[in-house]
């Protein structure tokens, strides 16, 4: 809605001071980022000065590109990437396998019931509510057994299993919308269980995959416990890595490396959601809110 | 030898019986539709026709072979629903190929049966759009286009139409027709919609909680419904029911009809034998309003006609026609006269009844008496 009539100047004020707050505390939020970002184009004299909010001087592209490569890491001197890549290894298939779960579950849930679906689907539940540190030795035994423990392996089976509790959720909610005509269609159509799966259901499911991806994303990069309870040396993902670099003993701490790749561990969950966000936000209301 | 054979079948849920032993034979090409008020069983009988819905007890055969533990793709059935139940994802040539596809008929031949059927029903500039491109009507011919193009026995429909405007639907169930009569194919139809009943069927099955009530041509069930429900339920402006006496007068049998003032006098000229027995008692007797007309429409042909003065208490001009509605055994009664016949509420008119149209039926068990 759109008024034509001037606003007196009165009636601004709210507005002013509304936006002025607002103003305030982006400014407050954003400000981690900006020393950031600026820090870490900093040279070590320049840091060392004082200026923390200051804008570099001179522009200086070398932290970045000694925390990729040639930071000391424990006693490899290698940089942040064989960590990051690693973690690129753990998130891909861990985010796609615990989607397809999620995805099948909630269709096998809603489309498929059979006697005592609901007890089912509530424990399942129950595993997105158990804390992490309950499972640590558990699955540090399994991880054992199987062969896998420090390896990137290990680390996406632990992901999937902790993931499937909440892509089911979501995936379940999702599909609870979804007509059952349109199942019952495609079975007089011919169609099998699979088929009516992969060919009807989930390419309409894009809202909700996003969703799902997003939040799988964003868990499994940013996790820390598990990769450092169940990974050391050169196969922790990236995390792992950043808290090794940062808290190392040794030496003067080289405050601009740290940030650098501080922001290369950030960056891809921050992608991820640019590019994504938008469908994010319209996945999560499709659910309760029939479009 | 019957095409469709419903034979007895019964449907429990837990300790519900939700139909209660349906019997039903049609013919190949008959056009059947079950009706009836929300909640009798209409929509159940079908999916489990269609294979949707577990059969607890009875049999189900379609021409001569029993199918009733056969998987719905194994049936040769095809179904169009009430909410069209389009694959979102796939176009309009996808959504009717794709029950083809899954019976592994080649790109070729697929893509020259969409062809004809797109052409049938006016779609061919729609094929590759998607479904929420699609106005309500054009997904409504997708819908059967999907049923259409796999040429199967026999074709359900689910309540297809009740998602429609009312002008696209009076449209839609002309189409329907037209592609019945051309295609000679075998259709069993739910609907509640009395009128698209009478409309379509050559064999409407009249239901009410899970029971069969009348099975029968549109006609039998128009003129000679088996009992008050199926008279009142078939029919609008609905059939007249009005309580009268039975008394035998000499030789003859007539029915006594307490009017506002007086009594009126209808010979009983239907179903004397069985009603003869009710002589000394009450029944009611139901008229359709085109049997209640003025004495200048009243068909005097085939009917037997007797007219009678009585008050008119209010007129209702649908311009067509003109409905007027006087009181007989203390309840309202519609007529419906010749457009223009001069009448005016609070006077006398004349009424003229068809009583070889007058039906009865016993007030208790309510069944017809016959």
């Amino acid at each position: 809605m759109s008024t034509t009539a001037p606003i007196s100047r009165a009636s601004m004020w709210p507005r002013i001071v509304l936006y002025a707050v607002l103003i305030v505390f982006a400014a407050l939020f954003l400000m981690p980022l900006y020393v950031m970002l600026t820090t870490s184009f900093k040279t070590l004299a320049e840091i060392q000065q004082g200026n923390m909010l200051a804008l570099p001087e001179q522009w200086t592209l070398t932290p970045w590109l000694e925390a990729w490569g040639s930071a000391c890491i424990g006693l490899d001197c290698d940089g942040i990437s064989g960590y990051f890549f690693n973690s690129i290894k753990i998130v891909i298939p861990a985010v796609v396998i615990s989607a397809l779960f999620g995805a099948f579950n909630g269709y096998v849930l809603t489309k498929w019931r059979f006697r005592g679906h609901k007890i089912v689907f509530g424990l399942i539940l129950f595993g997105c509510f158990i804390p992490f540190q309950i499972i640590l030795l558990p699955m540090a035994r399994v991880l054992g057994v199987l062969h896998i423990a420090n390896t990137t392996t290990g680390l996406v089976l632990v992901h999937i299993v902790y993931g499937i509790g909440f892509t089911t959720l979501f995936f379940r909610n999702y599909y609870e919308t979804f007509p059952n005509e349109l199942i019952r269609a495609a079975m007089l159509d011919g169609a099998g269980f699979f088929t009516i799966f992969f060919r009807i259901l989930l390419p309409a499911s894009g809202p909700i995959i996003v969703v799902t991806v997003i939040w799988q994303f964003t868990n499994v990069w940013n996790d820390f416990l598990f990769g450092v309870s169940f990974t050391s040396g050169e196969n922790a993902p990236v995390t792992v890595a950043l808290n090794n670099l940062v808290n190392s003993s040794t030496g003067v701490k080289a405050y601009n490396v740290n940030m650098a790749a501080a922001m290369f561990a950030a960056v891809p969950t921050l992608v991820v959601y640019v590019l994504a966000g938008k469908y994010f936000v319209r996945g999560l209301m499709s659910g309760s809110v029939k479009g | 030898m019957s095409f469709l054979h419903i034979d007895n079948v019964k449907k429990r849920f837990g300790d519900t019986t939700v139909l209660k032993g349906i019997d039903i034979t049609i013919e190949k090409g008959d056009f059947l539709v079950l009706v009836g008020p929300s909640g009798c069983g209409k929509s159940t009988l079908l999916n489990m026709i269609a294979g949707l819905d577990s059969i607890s007890e009875g049999e189900l055969r379609l021409n001569g072979e029993v199918i009733s533990h056969v998987h719905p793709s194994q049936r040769d059935i095809a179904m169009v629903f009430q909410s069209y139940a389009l694959y979102p994802s796939m176009t309009v040539a996808g959504n009717i190929g794709f029950g083809l596809e899954m019976r592994k008929v080649p790109k070729p031949e697929r893509e020259k049966a969409i062809k004809n059927v797109a052409q049938m029903l006016q779609i061919e500039s729609l094929l590759d759009r998607k479904p929420a491109q699609l106005s309500g009507g054009q997904r409504q011919r997708v819908a059967m286009g999907r049923a259409l193009v796999r040429e199967p026995q026999l074709f359900l429909f689910d309540e297809p139409l009740s998602n429609l405007d009312a002008k696209l639907r009076v449209d839609m169930r002309t189409e329907i027709k037209q592609l019945h009569q051309r295609l000679k194919a075998t259709i069993v139809y739910v609907t509640h919609d009395q009128i698209e009943a009478m409309t379509l069927a050559t064999r409407i099955a009249v239901m009410r909680g899970g029971e069969l009530q009348q099975l029968g041509t549109p006609h039998d069930v128009y003129d000679d419904p088996n009992n008050l429900f199926v008279a009142g339920f078939m029919g609008s402006p609905s059939m007249n029911l009005i309580e009268a006496r039975i008394e035998k007068d000499g030789e003859e049998l007539v029915a006594w009809v307490e009017t506002a003032d007086d009594r009126l006098k209808l010979p009983v000229v239907r179903d004397r034998e069985a009603l003869g027995a009710y002589a000394g008692r009450r029944v009611i007797l139901g008229l359709r309003p085109e049997a209640i007309t003025d004495s200048r429409s009243a068909n005097h042909q085939d009917g037997i006609i007797y007219e009678a003065a009585l008050n008119v208490e209010i007129i209702e001009p649908t311009g067509a026609d003109l409905y007027v509605v006087t009181m007989l055994g203390g309840r309202e009664v519609n007529a419906r006269m010749r457009s223009g016949t001069a009448v005016e509420v609070g006077q006398s008119a004349p009424f003229a009844f068809d009583v070889a149209r007058m039906v009865a039926f016993d007030p208790e068990s309510e069944a017809r008496i016959r």
